[in-house]
């Protein structure tokens, strides 16, 4: 979600609160004989506010698990998410007096510092992310359906280097329609000539379409990969240049899709740590409640 | 050949239109995570919940002097079957501590928690914040309405604290014996043996009756135990003040004539002796010249027959004729009313207060009144201010003339080192006062076993 102006009540308000939060905060730190603590009724106040914004927080996940549940829209869900949940730090903080306490509230200060900080973190990759997506990876595809639109890139090409092949050899398999208009224009092409093509596609292009894991690839660095293609061409006759290109695009579309995939990784993965983690705070955070009125 | 340029249809065909339907890789390691980090943390308390061991509870690092009960939270957490609350109440402080009152006529008895706060790693418990005595003493009020001592305190540092009490206007050392300090201060004084000595705040000064000898003192070491046995109590910090934090050297032991002032002051009283009278009341002394006449007299019958002699005034001899004694009593009574004329007139009024009753034989000698203790509501350790010098504090003693002069050092002195902030030495109240009125302390009876004490804790104990 990119925070834009539609963000800006939001922050007034949470400003507002932290504001407010903190002028209560500092005199009563400071006439609190032994520091502050959590069990004073103004510490309490400060672990139940900071607490419903930790379970409004966590209800992101509910309201878009159903939609149906029609209570608010779901961009006000995530703005409430992110404003509510980054307040949560500085109440439970204050709540706390700054301290860690035992073992069971210093686990979660630390959960909670860590979901907080990697909530910013990946509220800031939302916000910026989308326009580098944009702009460097035009053709964006749907993420699942990368590794079949990858295997048929493969196939594309597979059939690119074939038809070209089949020109130049008398034993050539039938070529699709569409690809066999240049016969008068490949016929004076010999086996020689396509050598350097065969051998580029077979050592180069094709193990890079094959493995779209391999970051170090010479092809996946786009200005290595136009030098190799320019350097090909000088090397195959100007009629099967064409070929060339469209082999050129077919290697950069794959750059695009393997981009894609490191800034959908960058988008989503940090939810593997945030989301498991603010279960686990908040199932503490319950016990930690339970036991502290008890004791 | 131009590579054919993708249509929209043809972008759409690339899609598996039922993709949503196979398993996702990141969703499946989503859900897994969601399931897994929270069940490991309800794990974590499980293991703590099947060991008995409450201590994950914890708000925080135990005292040190609690320690050792870390994992013993039923030792104060206390809860009864009808409440499912289990805080630490004081029933369970008292069952090991005795906590007496402070005042019998105070307005209310805060909690020992809200003074003594656990949970907080603090070395020591006692060290209790400021506010703790001023919610009462910022504006003191009683039970019966009087209010006998100063009435607003706020702290130490910043003159939120009344002088001490026997500085204020209007008091005097009740003290009888006379004493100059600055003359004793001075150098060259006259000292045993006809010797030129300076003395040191610690010739008489001591906050032990430890081994180091009296420098001016004659006597010998056992001498001066067997007379400061019988002299009077030794000053101990038990005697005067409440147990705990202050040592065997923390006030000075009282000054007496037979360490501090035998050395320099003899009480001579007949040139026929060497020795002096005893230091002791004045039946004492009395009985003492007497018998000792009558024991010189009865070795030298000579002498109840006086020789002649003159007298050397300014103009001209005045010559005394003999005087012949009847009897050995009434030399007796001659000389020990000669001896006794220079003690109570001149050498025991050197320092004492000597009242004459109308028709009395004999005086009766002031109580000396001198002060062990000047603060009757505050402690003090000479031992932990070992560092400095006596005239750091008792700035005033080497100019110090009169007897009623006090001359403890006032509250200002003390804010040179006691004030608040990193520099500066403790100045919250406990330093130097104490709540409990340990003279009404109860001896309270261990009813934990040492065994039981390093078990693992068990919860909250039922009462």
């Amino acid at each position: 979600m990119r925070i834009d102006d539609t963000h800006k009540k939001w922050l007034i308000a949470s400003l507002a609160i932290f504001v407010v939060a903190t002028a209560i905060y500092i005199p009563y730190a400071m006439a609190s004989p032994h520091g502050p603590s959590g069990a004073s009724a103004l510490g309490l106040t400060f672990g139940i506010v900071g607490f419903a914004f930790m379970v409004f927080a966590g209800f992101l996940g509910a309201r878009k698990r159903f939609p149906l549940w029609r209570i608010g829209r779901a961009q006000t869900w995530m703005r409430g998410h992110l404003w509510l949940g980054l307040l949560a730090l500085p109440l439970i903080f204050y709540h706390g007096g700054f301290r860690f306490g035992g073992p069971l509230t210093s686990a979660l200060m630390i959960l909670l510092i860590i979901v907080v900080a990697s909530g910013v973190f990946g509220a800031a990759l939302q916000h910026y992310l989308p326009t580098v997506m944009t702009a460097e990876v035009p053709l964006e595809t749907i993420f699942e359906q990368i590794e079949n639109v990858q295997g048929q890139l493969l196939d594309e090409a597979d059939q690119i280097v074939g038809r070209v092949t089949a020109l130049v050899s008398p034993l050539a398999t039938a070529v699709p329609a569409r690809v066999a208009i240049v016969t008068e224009e490949v016929a004076a092409i010999t086996e020689t000539d396509i050598a350097p093509l065969r051998m580029f596609y077979e050592r180069e292009m094709r193990p890079f379409l094959e493995k779209p894991g391999e970051r170090k690839h010479s092809l996946a660095d786009p200005a290595q990969a136009r030098a190799m293609f320019e350097g090909l061409r000088t090397l195959l006759p100007p009629q099967i240049h064409e070929s060339v290109s469209d082999l050129s695009e077919i290697c950069e579309e794959e750059r695009e899709l393997r981009r894609q995939v490191r800034l959908h990784h960058l988008l989503h993965d940090w939810l593997l740590l945030h989301i498991p983690l603010s279960l686990a705070l908040l199932v503490l955070a319950a016990v930690h409640i339970v036991m502290a009125l008890r004791y | 050949m131009p590579r054919a340029k993708r249509t929209t249809k043809q972008i759409a065909q690339r899609i598996d239109l039922n993709y949503f339907k196979r398993p996702n890789r990141w969703r499946t390691w989503r859900f897994v995570l969601s399931l897994l980090l929270p069940c490991l943390a309800v794990l974590w308390l499980a293991a703590y919940g099947l060991a008995r061991n409450n201590r994950i509870y914890s708000s925080g690092k135990m005292s040190r002097a609690h320690a050792v009960l870390t994992e013993q939270c039923a030792s104060c957490h206390l809860s009864s079957a009808a409440s499912f609350r289990a805080s630490a109440s004081d029933q369970a402080c008292l069952s090991c501590h005795d906590g007496p009152i402070h005042h019998a006529d105070q307005v209310f008895t805060p909690t020992c928690s809200s003074c003594h706060v656990e949970h907080r790693g603090q070395l020591r418990l006692a060290a209790t914040a400021v506010e703790s005595c001023t919610q009462c003493h910022s504006n003191l009020h009683t039970t019966g309405g009087s209010v006998p001592y100063v009435q607003h305190i706020s702290d130490f540092s910043s003159g939120g604290h009344p002088e001490f009490a026997a500085l204020r206007p209007g008091f005097r050392d009740p003290g009888t014996i006379k004493l100059n300090h600055a003359i004793h201060m001075k150098a060259g004084l006259l000292g045993p043996n006809g010797a030129r000595v300076q003395l040191d705040c610690d010739d008489c000064h001591r906050a032990d009756s430890g081994n180091q000898n009296w420098r001016f003192t004659g006597a010998t070491m056992q001498e001066i135990s067997a007379a400061a046995t019988s002299s009077g109590p030794t000053m101990t910090a038990q005697n005067y003040g409440p147990p705990s934090r202050s040592s065997a050297r923390a006030y000075m032991q009282p000054v007496t004539y037979a360490k501090h002032c035998a050395g320099c002051h003899p009480l001579p009283f007949d040139k026929r002796f060497a020795e002096s009278v005893p230091h002791d009341t004045p039946e004492v002394v009395h009985a003492f010249v007497v018998k000792r006449f009558q024991d010189y007299i009865a070795a030298h019958p000579g002498e109840l027959r006086e020789a002649a002699s003159t007298i050397s005034l300014p103009t001209r001899p005045l010559p005394i004729s003999p005087r012949v004694y009847g009897s050995q009593r009434e030399w007796v009574n001659a000389r020990v009313a000669e001896a006794e004329e220079l003690l109570w007139r001149k050498t025991c009024a050197q320092c004492h207060l000597l009242l004459f009753a109308p028709g009395a034989d004999l005086p009766k000698v002031a109580k000396s009144n001198i002060t062990v203790r000047w603060f009757q509501h505050a402690v003090f350790d000479h031992e932990a201010h070992r560092a400095w010098t006596c005239t750091s504090c008792h700035s005033k003693t080497t100019s110090s003339q009169e007897t009623a002069d006090v001359l403890v050092p006032g509250i200002r002195t003390c804010e040179t080192c006691h004030h608040e902030g990193a520099e500066g030495a403790e100045a919250r109240c406990f330093e130097c006062h104490t709540y409990h009125d340990w003279s009404r302390a109860k001896t309270t009876k261990g009813k934990v076993h040492f065994s039981s004490a390093l078990q693992i804790g068990r919860g909250p104990a039922s009462y």
